[in-house]
């Protein structure tokens, strides 16, 4: 993975130590909240309900052991021995004090991390494909490009203070795993009929109270121009996004308002004049690709008589196997995906120990990579077919071997109303109750792959209205209701879902969905998804059901 | 009746307040049933920049005659996070935590609804 190096480590020490020195200005009253707030959230530290909440950058959700115990310590010394992985593939720790704060920045300062730009109306954490690397589906490595994005964004004076947050997602496989569509600028890596690379360049897209599936507006950009697009882009909204009303704001609302047409128009003007000047030297590419030169493959068969024998000998972890692991690019290689959704628990949260348990398998077993995803769950990108039966039994060992990957049990929930100053509802438990509801596994994979996801208010951190069930809590008349969504997709096929009727109280959500899975498995056709039959059907039998059953 | 709260500036911790001092309880939170002497109240604890973020005052309601927050999120910022039983104040437990949990039922069965209009 990619090094900071002297410059970088230096920055990021005296970033910590101007901190400590404002923190001590506040305590002191030198200055006052107004002020010191916009200081706090340019280095990740919410005032949230019941704390701090500190959110740490976890670029393109890319993680080694060391940094991954270095969290798995602060979570342990200065919150309550856990933390929570987001959507967008940060760490939040929801119990932090002020007064701690300079002391954690020094230390994932010491592991060459951060909480800069996880706040802000800047550029925020780029998202990649988990599996980059590793899965024969890509056709280069997005983290590479991720990493110059990171570098050309981090800090960028022009783009330091737009007129909304801004979030990129890349991928370089046909099947996305990063929800590109629906971020403010969504990559995908193409090879042109030449053979050359380029970005088909999604603009617009995004959840929250307007929700976009972004239109195209570059069908091949050759990889060697990204930036002075990037550039050109992140200009022409500069200069027009409306920053007069906060809810307004987002490139989605000016990309609509302009039309996608015009918008490109605008983005191609600006590029002719930015030129190429704007673009990364390619010297400069190969050097960050470099970094992410490929790790040591033995050289193997593909089928493992270790993983065979272990399959036919536990059906749980034959089970975990069916559901936890992906196809690698190398024959003898698996990439393992950790559920974080174990029945009962918090969606996205690990102990400290369970996160020590995954960097020393990360070490042992998996090449010293960790990936977080979008979903809120961990990947080990480069394990042994005949390493698995070890990594399962640590897994289990750990309570982290839950083999629900893609199904309805692998819900993401935000944090909601249980941590949340902004949120009107809480997601938790409303996870927690679906995922009871379908804790019998064979039930869960007869369902088979059916993604819900849970925003405890608007703002759809939790990504509702692209969950193939969405669920959406809002505040009606002072008591928590949840409005169902169906028919959203954040993959490649992405689509906003569609509103199945009025909301319901938190106590029947659980049985609603159950009831919409009972449509399902009675009208569905051979091999169609939760998310193709509701694509077939429309809403009317889903609706008939759940609001028949509602009296 | 209402009661005045906010976040120590230190830690975040969710405090109320108490004559001019600020207590982690909400079963010790001074209660108020003048309004003028609650607005008061704020103003001072507005002025108190270097221990409390942002102080405001919730509304109460009775329940089996003791008060508590007539909002679910207050009644929450009292308690702890539902997810985590043994996280924040409820951690402690006791008859007045209980009486906070208690509460929401009551609450639902009072004109609570008619009061938050959405």
């Amino acid at each position: 993975m990619y090094q900071y190096d002297t410059l970088d480590k230096e920055f990021l020490a005296d970033r910590a130590a101007e901190f400590r020195e404002q923190v001590g200005r506040r305590l002191a009253g030198e200055i006052t909240e107004d002020q010191f707030k916009p200081i706090r959230l340019m280095n990740g530290l919410y005032l949230q309900l019941h704390a701090y909440m500190l959110r740490i950058a976890i670029p393109y959700g890319s993680l080694n052991p060391t940094q991954m115990r270095a969290l798995a310590a602060i979570g342990r010394k200065y919150d309550k021995g856990y933390g929570h992985f987001t959507t967008r593939t940060n760490l939040q720790f929801h119990w932090i004090k002020l007064a701690d704060t300079p002391a954690i920045l020094d230390e994932l300062a010491a592991v060459d991390m951060h909480a800069i730009q996880t706040s802000g109306n800047c550029i925020r954490n780029t998202t990649a494909d988990p599996y980059a690397g590793a899965t024969a589906e890509e056709i280069d490595d997005p983290r590479v490009w991720s990493e110059a994005i990171r570098q050309w964004s981090s800090l960028h004076p022009e783009f330091s203070f737009l007129p909304r947050k801004f979030k990129i997602a890349i991928t370089a496989a046909a099947k996305d795993r990063t929800a590109a569509k629906v971020h403010d600028i969504g990559l995908m890596l193409r090879r042109g009929r030449d053979g050359t690379m380029g970005f088909e360049v999604i603009v617009g897209g995004g959840l929250g109270r307007t929700p976009y599936v972004g239109p195209t507006i570059k069908e091949f950009l050759p990889v060697n121009r990204l930036f002075s697009y990037l550039e050109a882009i992140l200009r022409v909204y500069n200069r027009h996004g409306r920053r007069d009303n906060k809810f307004k704001a987002r490139i989605k609302i000016l990309v609509a308002a302009l039309g996608a047409e015009e918008f490109a128009r605008q983005v191609e003007e600006e590029w002719a004049k930015i030129g190429s000047e704007g673009d990364l030297p390619d010297t400069e590419i190969a050097r960050i690709r470099g970094a992410f030169a490929p790790v040591h493959f033995d050289t193997l068969v593909n089928r493992s008589e270790i993983f065979e024998a272990a399959k036919a000998a536990d059906p749980q972890f034959a089970r975990f196997a069916r559901n936890n692991l992906r196809e690698h690019k190398r024959a003898g290689y698996t990439i393992v995906v950790i559920s974080l959704k174990a029945i009962g628990e918090t969606p996205g949260d690990a102990t400290s120990e369970q996160m020590e348990v995954v960097a020393d398998l990360a070490e042992r077993y998996g090449q010293n990579d960790i990936r977080v995803t979008h979903e809120q769950n961990l990947v080990l990108p480069h394990v042994k077919l005949d390493d698995t039966p070890a990594v399962y039994a640590a897994l289990k060992a750990a309570g982290l071997a839950t083999p629900n990957v893609n199904l309805i049990s692998d819900i993401i929930a935000c944090p909601g109303l249980d941590y949340c100053a902004l949120a009107n509802a809480r997601a938790i438990p409303i996870a927690q109750d679906i995922a009871r509801t379908f804790a019998d596994e064979d039930r869960a994979e007869l369902v088979g792959e059916l993604k819900i996801k849970i925003s405890g208010c608007i703002n759809a951190c939790g990504h509702h209205h692209v969950g193939h069930i969405g669920i959406l809590g809002v505040d009606k008349k002072g008591e928590e209701f949840y409005q169902l969504t169906l028919g959203g997709s954040g993959a490649e096929d992405a689509a906003v879902g569609s509103m199945l009727g009025p909301a319901l109280p938190a106590g029947r959500v659980a049985d609603a969905v159950d009831t919409l899975v009972d449509v399902y498995l009675r009208e569905r056709q051979e091999g169609e998804r939760f998310l193709d039959t509701f694509r077939r059907t429309g809403v009317a039998p889903f609706k008939e059901a759940v609001y028949a059953d509602a009296d | 009746m209402k009661a005045l709260t906010g976040n120590r500036l230190t830690d975040g911790e969710v405090v109320f307040w108490k004559a001019g001092a600020w207590v982690e309880r909400f079963a010790e939170a001074e209660l108020f049933d003048d309004a003028q002497k609650a607005e008061a109240a704020e103003a001072s604890a507005k002025s108190q920049q270097t221990v409390v973020v942002d102080p405001y005052l919730v509304d109460l309601i009775e329940s089996d005659g003791l008060w508590a927050p007539l909002s679910y999120r207050e009644r929450l910022r009292a308690l702890g996070p539902t997810n985590h039983p043994h996280h924040g104040k409820q951690a402690e437990g006791g008859a007045a935590i209980e009486a906070l949990r208690h509460a929401s039922g009551a609450a639902r069965s009072s004109g609570r609804v008619k009061l938050i209009k959405r």
